[in-house]
């Protein structure tokens, strides 16, 4: 069974915030998502693969909350929580979505997109699983929630 | 931080469409990729060549739009290859199996070498 980030940060205690933000549901946002939080934790000392890769996750989470979760509606925000603890880095996407979280569910096969048997399209949580450690999805009817996690143990391996 | 819409300029180089892309390829860059495309396409050459080096910003609707420039050249028994991709993009191209089906070169001289010698 997965780890739960809830579960770790009661097991771990100490939590620091080290950022929260919003960004207006306009296309585009994602890529200023994506540079507040690479400016959020640049104190980490994440390997710059790590660090591509945790930016390539923020920024296909917060497409996906702009799109999907508040439909492009500049006026409704995705917010993003960044923290961490000593061993965990945590960021947190929210939209104002309701109703199960809106992921493309079916796992892209590059043969059937290029034969035409699936959409070109649907590469966002496929990305955003293998660009991190571990991921949390929730939701209920006001709000979706991803929730990124990097295990900051293994930052110096630069292992995924 | 303002998006940097895609430009797309199309040459020949030895027999290769070479497409030097400048910007994001994102969902706005549908139009500009597939407009270049067409203009490569019309030079009738086997290959086309997407030269990355401007480009430090691809995101799921532009690996998609990839996908669908990939369908095209296949559909037309030409080969769609890619360079100067940064080392963070070649692993996207590796996980999503991009890297099966397009070649992968570090510059475009690799790139345009390796077809005069096919």
């Amino acid at each position: 069974m997965a780890r739960r980030p809830s579960d770790s940060r009661e097991r771990n205690g100490t939590w620091r915030v080290l950022a929260e933000l919003s960004v207006p549901s306009e296309p585009g946002n994602e890529r200023r998502a994506m540079e507040a939080v690479a400016s959020a934790i640049k104190d980490l000392g994440l390997t710059q693969q790590r660090l591509e890769r945790l930016k390539t996750a923020v920024a296909e989470a917060a497409l996906n909350a702009m799109e999907h979760g508040n439909h492009y509606r500049a006026e409704l925000p995705v917010l993003i929580e960044v923290s961490a603890s000593d061993t965990q880095l945590s960021v947190k996407i929210t939209d104002e979505g309701s109703g199960p979280p809106a992921f493309h569910a079916e796992t892209p096969d590059l043969e059937a997109k290029l034969k035409g048997m699936q959409t070109p399209r649907g590469w966002g949580l496929f990305l955003i699983k293998n660009m991190v450690d571990d991921m949390e999805v929730t939701g209920d009817e006001h709000h979706h929630t991803v929730e990124l996690i990097l295990h900051l143990d293994g930052r110096a391996e630069g292992g995924k | 931080m303002a998006v940097r819409h895609l430009n797309v300029e199309v040459r020949l180089e030895s027999d290769v469409a070479v497409l030097d892309l400048m910007g994001e390829i994102n969902g706005f860059a549908e139009e500009a990729l597939n407009t270049a495309y067409q203009q490569a396409h019309a030079k009738d050459t086997n290959t086309i060549l997407l030269n990355f080096e401007g480009v430090d910003y691809i995101n799921s609707t532009g690996i998609a739009l990839i996908v669908g420039l990939l369908a095209k050249a296949r559909a037309s028994h030409k080969r769609l290859l890619a360079c100067n991709l940064s080392e963070h993009y070649v692993e996207i191209f590796n996980i999503t199996r991009l890297s099966d089906f397009m070649g992968i070169f570090p510059d475009e001289q690799s790139a345009v070498s390796e077809i005069s010698a096919s």
